[in-house]
């Protein structure tokens, strides 16, 4: 007889006896941790709906005008700090990044489209993958790269869209993936249209919102240090500059926190109240002869058995309930994601038990003796 | 003579310094192999103390106990744990079963614990069964079983370590005079079957013809009686 099957004995026979009780906090962790993956999911979904054209950019830093908040739409800047910039990385590992939300129209409709403008060096890191169509390069006119997404709208390539801002007229010649920004779908043009767009500049200077670089950490602070008036930030910082991605992503997660510490309490205050009640009945097996570890087994048992099976139910109903999602409903969750919130779940159903395992390892055997109940 | 259990002066005093309370006071006992011993007194006169340090749940502050030749009176929890489990069978007020076990699972929860849960303890835990006329009733959950027969698993129950001494903690309490006369009856014919011994804490005293011998306490004292109510 090995050692597993032996601390199930008096679990299992627990939970086949006491069923309907099992069953309704089973449904209980069901519940809550489907909500947990669900919540999860959408966080992720959400996420790179907001600024998938960020997270999926190749670049390791920007450089933002000073004081912006770490906004890309705040930020201004000019040709002289890009060449600053430069005289600490490669050209190859700098590009200018124009940024301008708008609205758009299709041609011949009055529908408007929220859409970001993102101005690249098509030579430049920053040019995105295609996934249909062709690609624009520096010195093409009135064409456009658009997100996929524009593709829901009823446009096509070939199709024509109206600036609302600038009132000038682009035709889309490609669709990109997993291009958005603020929600709203990125449309990639190349600096000559972009400066088209911009609103009359004296001087006739190339200005854009910010720098990607490919550099490390210490050429970062680097930059920072030694060029005036701009500010370094990581990618994920950066991130949390994107309009309402750092509101959004941490109410999502104070959700999900918070799922976390209410199954954590639900737990410990079922094996708790649980515990208590069989206080005399823990007595009595101590008093014949159970190890206190036996029994600690036992309710730890319960407690991983019960949330095991609940993470195996609530992660098939999400996935079932994702499958039946519509393509639009932002909702991302990886395998790995999934995993690790089964993780926490479980060390958050083991530290639940704890008060309960406490109170048993606490009890006298001498209680059985003398006691009529 | 061998004995299955001896107490030699033992006292337990709970509390220290001016609030100590000696409950049990210099008491020796002797139980001989195939011996029912009956343990009476007032509620408050040291009879759990007793049963409760006769059955390695509790150490004396002084005196030796020696429990088949094996003496107990200085060992830690976990050795006592060890004692209980293998040489002590306990029998409870009002029985004690575990409610999500049924009666032959009551019985198998020994071997269970001890780690030695085998086909020979299920053949014993079988006999034990049809020896106390509960075989019929071997699939059935405590709730649904009388009380004499609860009281019957818990003698059984208490037989399954094959223990050196049966300990019983009022075992009619809950029950009328008729089957808890049938439940001591069973216990006792159990004792001299197995030539084991017992001690029974009662206070019906219409029970007490069926035990070999009387002892009284009172006050953390044992005034012994040899037999002589007879009917």
């Amino acid at each position: 007889m090995n050692g597993d099957e032996r601390i199930m004995f008096l679990a299992l026979r627990e939970f086949q006896y006491a069923k309907l009780r099992y069953l309704l906090i089973g449904l209980i962790m069901v519940l809550i941790a489907w909500l947990v993956f669900f919540v999860s999911g959408l966080a992720k979904g959400l996420s790179s709906d907001n600024a998938s054209s960020i997270q999926t950019m190749k670049a390791d830093y920007f450089v933002l005008q000073k004081d912006s908040d770490h906004r890309f739409n705040r930020s201004l800047l000019s040709e002289d700090q890009l060449q600053d910039v430069r005289q600490f990385v490669g050209n190859n590992a700098s590009t200018p990044l124009g940024v301008q939300m708008t609205t758009v129209t299709k041609k011949g409709s009055s529908k408007k489209i929220d859409a970001t403008f993102f101005a690249i060096d098509m030579n430049g890191m920053l040019a995105p993958e295609l996934a249909e169509g062709n690609l624009i390069n520096n010195s093409t006119k009135n064409e456009i790269i658009v997100d996929q997404s524009f593709k829901n709208e009823g446009l096509s390539i070939g199709s024509r869209i109206k600036d609302q801002l600038s009132g000038k007229e682009f035709k889309i010649v490609g669709f990109t993936k997993n291009q958005s920004f603020s929600h709203t779908p990125v449309i990639h043009m190349n600096f000559k249209e972009w400066a088209s767009i911009q609103p009359s500049n004296a001087q006739n200077k190339l200005s854009f919102n910010a720098l990607a670089l490919k550099a490390d950490q210490g050429k970062a602070d680097n930059i920072e240090k030694n060029v005036k008036e701009v500010d370094v930030l990581a990618k994920g910082k950066a991130l949390e500059g994107i309009p309402g991605y750092k509101e959004e992503q941490g109410s999502l997660m104070m959700m999900i926190v918070f799922l976390f510490i209410i199954a954590a309490f639900v737990l410990a205050v079922f094996f708790y109240v649980i515990t208590i009640q069989k206080m005399n009945q823990f007595g009595v097996l101590k008093a014949i002869g159970a190890k206190s570890s036996q029994l600690a087994r036992t309710i730890l048992f319960q407690v991983l058995m019960l949330s095991i099976v609940s993470l195996v139910i609530s992660m098939a109903l999400t996935y079932g309930i994702s499958a039946v999602l519509p393509n639009s409903m932002p909702f991302d969750l990886s395998p790995l994601l999934a995993f690790g919130c089964s993780g926490l779940f479980l060390a958050v159903s083991v530290a639940g038990s704890l008060l309960s395992l406490y109170r048993v390892v606490k009890i006298d055997a001498i209680e059985a003796i003398g006691r009529a109940v | 003579m061998e004995y299955k259990l001896v107490l030699d002066n033992i006292s337990k005093v709970f509390g220290d310094g001016d609030t100590s309370v000696k409950v049990l006071d210099h008491v020796s006992l002797h139980v001989k192999a195939g011996e029912f011993v009956a343990l009476v007194g007032p509620s408050g006169s040291g009879k759990s103390t007793f049963l409760s340090i006769a059955g390695a749940l509790l150490s004396p502050s002084s005196g030796r106990i020696i429990l088949g030749g094996e003496e107990i009176n200085d060992l830690s929890p976990k050795q006592m744990n060890r004692i209980r489990m293998e040489k002590i069978g306990f029998i409870f007020q009002s029985s004690n079963l575990i409610p999500y076990l049924t009666v032959r699972d009551q019985l198998l929860l020994i071997p269970e614990l001890a780690g030695t849960l085998n086909e020979k303890a299920e053949k014993r835990a079988d006999d034990l069964l049809k020896r106390l006329g509960l075989a019929h009733r071997k699939n059935n959950y405590p709730e649904s079983l009388s009380g004499g027969e609860r009281q019957r698993v818990a003698i059984a129950r208490a037989w399954m370590n094959d223990p050196e001494i049966i300990l019983a903690d009022e075992p009619t309490a809950s029950l009328d005079s008729e089957r808890g006369r049938a439940v001591v009856q069973m216990l006792a014919d159990e004792v001299k079957l197995r030539d084991k011994a017992a001690i029974m804490v009662t206070h019906d005293r219409r029970m007490l013809d069926l035990c070999d011998r009387v002892v009284f306490i009172e006050d953390g004292k044992l005034l012994e009686q040899t037999k002589r109510m007879s009917l």
